[in-house]
């Protein structure tokens, strides 16, 4: 491609850039696309070349996936040296999308290759915005339920919406409470009950946020919390059972510890095992991030060869997080039946107890979420946050599975 | 550590901590030194990355109430 401009430095153009002039930030002839968009185009399948200009590190840790995303990785900074840093590997004619952290740098970047002539949009707000979107798909429709599963592709976070006859059960939602709320009121129902499969490491939980915008009851197993939060809570040790909607939905809490000694699974209509952190479509959850590695493996060897044994193969298996974009299948749905996942998963098929704590124990002690400690503090109510402190923490990737076990 | 020449970024977010950076180095004669001043996290890392793929040496960061310098030696 013919470079519109000379190779020349941005200090030495002959028309000064929108840097130049310090007003870049106002510079309307950058098209941008809001994360929302993005999710949407990925979402239908479209073809998306992005170029991600944040540092390598940052971009090998987390990024956007998905779909039918092609995505490169060159610094923005690369491109100081030489405006034409991403030729060789930018097809002609193709849109490009640019992605930086908060939306600054992919500016820059763009407006670089939109002077070289390439069709180019910048991610509005980055990977900061990216980190707040969420979609909802339909699971399982029945005469007596609907179940939604909600993914945010950022954090690779699922959460629960299960809407029977007016009433509304939520579990493990994140802390964009506006995403349930709407989702109520477009299925007609009043949001009931609220349930934590356990205290959240890497997300804030919108558990205590929503119960108190709707009045309805947060669940969560007492042994995660330290102390007394200073929200109101049911406790799930104590409860068996639940129900909402004027059909009966059995939701029974199955004490599975493993991931945090408190988690909890929520087996409803004895079809469906929302499963939190404890297991997941390709493995289980890791149980190293309270210090205890050792003894909680042992407590995830008992969930899964106790408590989970007696469960049929065909039960369904929702869980709270996924660890790779490739356990979204085709229906853009993350779950499976628990049969197959006891039959492709190596820790769950290793019986001997010691050899399964070593597995589990050992693929764990790998990068811990990113600012665990905080968010779990958050999540007890022992410390309080504002929004742009809890968009900070939250940025970053999912570390909550235990990768690795086939 | 005394420098041939500041640039202060206090207040400015990516990239231009960096474009700033990068348009005074050029100004300098090799082995002058120029002292970064920013405020912005996120370009902390960024700033190191790049200097590591120039002939430019990093001499010293440090970081005191959110204000982070760096002192570079032009290659």
């Amino acid at each position: 491609m013919e470079p519109l401009l000379s190779l020349t430095l941005p200090m030495m153009r002959t028309q000064p850039s929108h840097f130049e002039q310090g007003g870049w930030m106002n510079n309307m002839s950058i098209p941008l696309i809001t994360a929302e968009e993005l999710r949407q185009r990925i979402k239908d399948g479209d073809s998306i070349l992005i170029l991600d200009v944040r540092n390598e590190e940052d971009y090998t840790d987390w990024k956007i996936e998905g779909g039918n995303v092609e995505s490169v990785n060159i610094p923005y900074f690369e491109f100081l040296d030489d405006e034409n840093a991403a030729d060789d590997r930018l097809a002609e004619n193709t849109e490009v999308i640019t992605v930086c952290a908060k939306g600054g740098s992919s500016q820059y970047v763009a407006e670089i290759l939109q002077n070289k002539g390439y069709k180019v949009k910048s991610l509005e707000g980055g990977m900061k915005a990216w980190s707040q979107v969420y979609d909802d798909t339909l699971v399982f429709k029945g005469n007596r339920m609907k179940l939604f599963q909600v993914i945010r592709p950022a954090k690779g976070c699922l959460s629960y919406l299960i809407a029977s006859n007016g009433e509304g059960t939520v579990v493990d939602p994140g802390r964009h409470i506006d995403v349930y709320l709407e989702m109520a009121q477009r299925e007609n129902v009043q949001i009931t009950h609220i349930l934590d499969s356990h205290v959240h490491a890497d997300h804030i939980s919108g558990g205590p946020a929503l119960s108190e915008k709707t009045g309805a009851i947060y669940y969560i197993n007492t042994s995660d919390l330290q102390g007394n939060p200073p929200f109101s809570y049911k406790p799930l040790e104590k409860t068996n059972h639940i129900s909402f909607g004027d059909v009966e939905v059995e939701v029974l809490a199955l004490q599975t510890p493993g991931h945090t000694p408190g988690s909890v699974s929520f087996l409803i209509n004895k079809k469906f095992l929302l499963s939190g952190d404890t297991i997941f479509v390709g493995g289980l959850g890791r149980p190293d991030l309270g210090g205890k590695a050792q003894e909680w493996a042992e407590m995830l060897y008992k969930t899964v060869f106790n408590q989970i044994k007696n469960l049929p193969d065909d039960v369904l298996v929702l869980p709270a997080h996924y660890a790779d974009i490739s356990e979204i299948n085709e229906h853009g749905i993350v779950g499976a039946q628990l049969g197959e996942i006891r039959s492709s998963n190596q820790a769950m098929q290793t019986k001997e107890q010691k050899a399964f704590t070593e597995i589990v124990s050992s693929a764990a002690a790998t990068e811990t979420p990113p600012n665990f400690e905080t968010i779990v503090a958050i999540n007890r109510g022992e410390k309080q946050v504002d929004e742009a402190e809890a968009t900070e923490l939250e940025i970053g990737p999912n570390r909550c599975a235990v990768h690795h076990h086939g | 550590m005394k420098a041939d020449m500041t640039v202060d970024a206090k207040g400015l977010s990516c990239p231009m901590p960096i474009v700033r950076a990068k348009k005074s180095i050029d100004s300098l004669n090799t082995g002058e030194i120029m002292e970064l001043i920013t405020t912005d996290p996120g370009s902390v890392k960024d700033f190191q990355s790049w200097v590591k793929q120039t002939k430019h040496e990093l001499l010293e960061h440090k970081e005191e109430d959110g204000v982070y310098t760096f002192y570079v030696r032009k290659g």
